[in-house]
């Protein structure tokens, strides 16, 4: 808008005889302007913002959704989230909603929590711009990995070890095993788990019986499979190189299949090179498998790419439990007819039972002046309501060891609990689990490219070794 | 008030509010960008002196800047020369008619009204492969490109679509900038020329060209100065995917400081632009001589 006042002011200057007329209405113009799009930065605090449009340049701009008035009394927190809870018909998403509206509840007169929502591409661009201008929400999502990495080496995530283990050991009872071991750093748990989620095969039991197609329990068998569904008229896979996880969560599942833990585990040490002939291996694959995706893979985003598997375009989705909540929103009809496998082996490759898997942290600000009021809203996250929702209603996997009624909950819930069964071990999203965000970001685009057919496996993973060898080693 | 003028106090106190603000906000926060442009700083740190290997790694070890530097200076000179003829276009053909001139004139402008993130996202869905124009292509058979996710070429395919759209959306303030230089010729001198017997080329030629010189200069520097500093429908419609192919400076530095939080190097990306900007003004006030004729 600074150009057209600009332009409006050097009319002004070397043209005084320009008529009147004119000149007014390029000034009411430009006041117009302005005006207009001061409208699109300011801080909407109405009860139902949309999150689609926020404007990207304004660091400090939210959209804040009160899910009931303030009486202005109360101690006000803040939590941030990467949905819009009142447009989403996100399963979690809504339990979450139903979480915030409990506490609002409950706290009625004493607490109030006040939510600040964006859309999941652009959370942890507007996080860390809060956090950049010392306005970090009390309590807010984070990922696992260099995400949450970050916020505690910037002693922006409290510790939380002395409250779970000493202050509040009956609350710290009730969590499973084994829950907080990637969100623990030195011994110190930095964030509570909230449910969570393992990434597995679904598949639309229909198109494999029209198909003729079987459950694929190798990677031979996948492309068998793959190709019977194509013959008859199908999508094979449903995959989203437009929003670049889902694709790089395929690539992380190759990559691990051709070379188990000790590949991840030697690009952390430093022992393995991103050369290497599993990478390789890893990356042909990806490139072989990605001939069976939608037509219109490389555009489409997540949310794409899972409605075209709910929708009966696509046979088989590879994604985390989560989708489950998502594909059951949108499409309840789809629920019997969608089976779950286990990403299928590589023969001569690593160990098959393993699996990504990821859990949504709660993490408390170090900052926070309202640490009562915070830890009241995490222990409702996690109390018996809450985790029953996830696991019932959401088809997520709960973090306490609350009793689950699975004829309620959805059925995929019960057959990745049957996979989970068979599970010798975890490993996280690939790109969450490298030395940086950027390096992370480097791997998915390394990833795209060799879907796109812009470099060969070997200059890709080329690529990701040169970052590393500039910025990490 | 010429009395008011003579007063100095007066003259102090009148100038104090913008000299402050415009301080304030202007000048204090490019010291600090150049300072911190020197400095690994993330902003939860202090920042730490490191002298110019910012610049260092940016010119020599950065994929991504060569490509945003690419990208921003197709963009420059696309929408430099797109606007510039267009616009004039636009603003002669729109002088000439008489009926519907005012509601032509806001249908251009319009676009340059809305807000371009929410326009970004509109054009966004428009070139999804599922939505919109791709689809239209179905009905006659045509298969549509990926328009936003097509990565080959030294430009590749999102870069031009872009810019297409952004020269839609900015075109409407061009013309309206040539309109109002044109509106201000005296009719006198369009009357001469034809009792004169000189033809409408003509009097295009000799007469609007040369009168509208000084808004040449400003449309041009300003085309040049936003489109160098894009950053809204880039970042709505791509997000400098796919594997940063798309990157301008602008989006360069917004993934730097605020994805990354390396605000230093995103730091001494901006400075980068800002010198861009100045040369670039400089080069255009410097090639362009405008003459005073009496209108």
């Amino acid at each position: 808008m600074q150009a057209t006042t600009y332009g409006v002011i050097q009319l002004l200057k070397e043209d005084l005889s320009m008529k009147k007329k004119v000149l007014s209405l390029l000034l009411s113009t430009a006041m117009v302007a302005s005006v207009l799009s001061g409208c699109a930065v300011s801080t909407d605090t109405g009860a139902s913002t949309g999150t689609g449009t926020t404007e990207a340049t304004d660091a400090a701009s939210e959209s804040t959704t009160e899910t009931a008035a303030a009486t202005g009394d109360e101690e006000e927190i803040t939590w941030m989230f990467w949905d819009d809870l009142d447009a989403t018909e996100d399963l979690i998403t809504k339990g979450y909603k139903e979480v915030i509206d409990r506490y609002n509840e409950t706290y009625k007169g004493k607490y109030h929590c006040n939510v600040i929502t964006t859309n999941l591409e652009e959370y942890d661009t507007k996080l860390n711009a809060l956090v950049a201008a010392d306005q970090t929400p009390d309590v807010f999502i984070c990922n696992p990995g260099p995400n949450l990495t970050q916020y505690v080496d910037a002693g922006i995530a409290q510790d939380l070890t002395d409250i779970l283990q000493n202050q509040e050991s009956d609350w710290y009872g009730t969590f499973t095993d084994g829950i907080f071991e990637r969100i623990t750093y030195d011994g110190k748990i930095m964030a509570v788990p909230t449910n969570f989620a393992a990434a597995c095969v679904f598949y639309n039991t229909d198109i494999f019986k029209e198909a003729g197609a079987e459950v694929p329990a190798t990677y031979e068998e996948l492309l068998a499979a793959c190709e019977k569904i194509k013959a008859a008229g199908y999508a094979p896979i449903s995959c989203s190189a437009g929003t670049t996880w889902c694709l790089s969560m395929v690539a992380g599942y190759l990559c691990d299949r051709e070379g188990g833990p000790d590949n991840l585990q030697g690009i952390t040490d430093g022992t393995l090179d991103w050369t290497d002939p599993t990478f390789i291996n890893a990356g042909t694959k990806l490139k072989e498998l990605s001939q069976y995706f939608q037509e219109t893979a490389a555009g489409d985003s997540n949310d794409q790419a899972t409605a075209n598997f709910y929708n009966g375009e696509a046979a088989m989705l590879v994604q985390g439990s989560w989708a489950i909540a998502q594909i059951n929103g949108n499409n309840p009809d789809f629920e019997d007819h969608c089976g779950v496998f286990q990403f299928p082996a590589i023969e001569g490759g690593a160990d098959p039972n393993r699996m990504i898997v990821k859990t949504d942290n709660l993490v408390l600000s170090s900052k926070t002046q309202h640490q009562e009021a915070a830890l009241a809203l995490m222990k409702m996250f996690t109390d018996d309501t809450a985790q029953k929702y996830t696991a019932e209603v959401g088809g997520k996997i709960p973090v306490t060891g609350v009793e689950i009624d699975f004829d309620k909950a959805p059925k995929q819930l019960s057959f990745i609990e049957d996979i989970l069964a068979n599970m010798t071990g975890t490993f996280g999203f690939y790109n969450e689990s490298l030395a940086s965000v950027e390096a992370g970001d480097v791997f998915d685009n390394a990833m795209v490219d060799v879907f796109l057919g812009n470099a060969t496996p070997e200059e890709a993973f080329q690529k990701v070794q040169d970052f590393y060898d500039k910025n990490v080693r | 008030m010429e009395r008011i003028l003579r007063d100095k106090k007066a003259i102090v106190i009148f100038l104090a509010p913008a000299f402050i603000i415009f301080t304030l906000i202007l000048v204090v926060p490019i010291i600090q960008v150049i300072y911190y442009s020197l400095c690994d700083y993330n902003a939860l740190t202090p920042p730490k002196f490191v002298g110019l290997s910012n610049y260092v790694s940016l010119f020599t070890a950065d994929d991504t800047m060569r490509i945003a530097l690419k990208n921003s200076i197709f963009f420059m000179l696309f929408s430099a020369i797109s606007q510039q003829i267009f616009g004039l276009v636009l603003a002669v053909l729109l002088t000439n008619i008489k009926k519907g001139r005012n509601f032509f004139k806001n249908i251009y402008y319009l676009p340059c009204v809305l807000s371009s993130a929410a326009l970004g996202l509109l054009w966004a869905f428009m070139f999804n492969p599922k939505m919109g124009l791709n689809q239209i292509l179905a009905v006659f058979g045509i298969k549509g490109p990926l328009w936003l996710m097509e990565s080959s070429g030294f430009i590749p395919l999102p870069m031009w679509v872009i810019a297409f759209v952004a020269l839609w959306q900015y075109l409407g303030q061009t013309m309206m900038l040539y309109m109002a230089q044109i509106t201000g010729i005296s009719t006198e001198l369009y009357e001469a020329s034809y009792i004169d017997g000189a033809s409408r080329a003509k009097t295009f030629r000799y007469i609007t060209l040369p009168l509208i010189k000084p808004m040449f200069v400003t449309t041009l520097s300003l085309n040049c100065i936003g489109s160098l500093k894009f950053f809204d429908l880039v970042y709505n419609m791509t997000q400098g995917g796919p594997n940063n192919r798309t990157h301008v400076l602008a989006t360069h530095l917004y993934e730097q400081g605020f994805k990354y939080f390396k605000y230093g190097y995103a730091s001494a990306i901006s400075i980068v632009l800002l010198v861009m900007c100045l040369i670039v003004t400089l080069i255009i006030n410097k090639s362009v001589k405008i003459e005073d004729y009496e209108m």
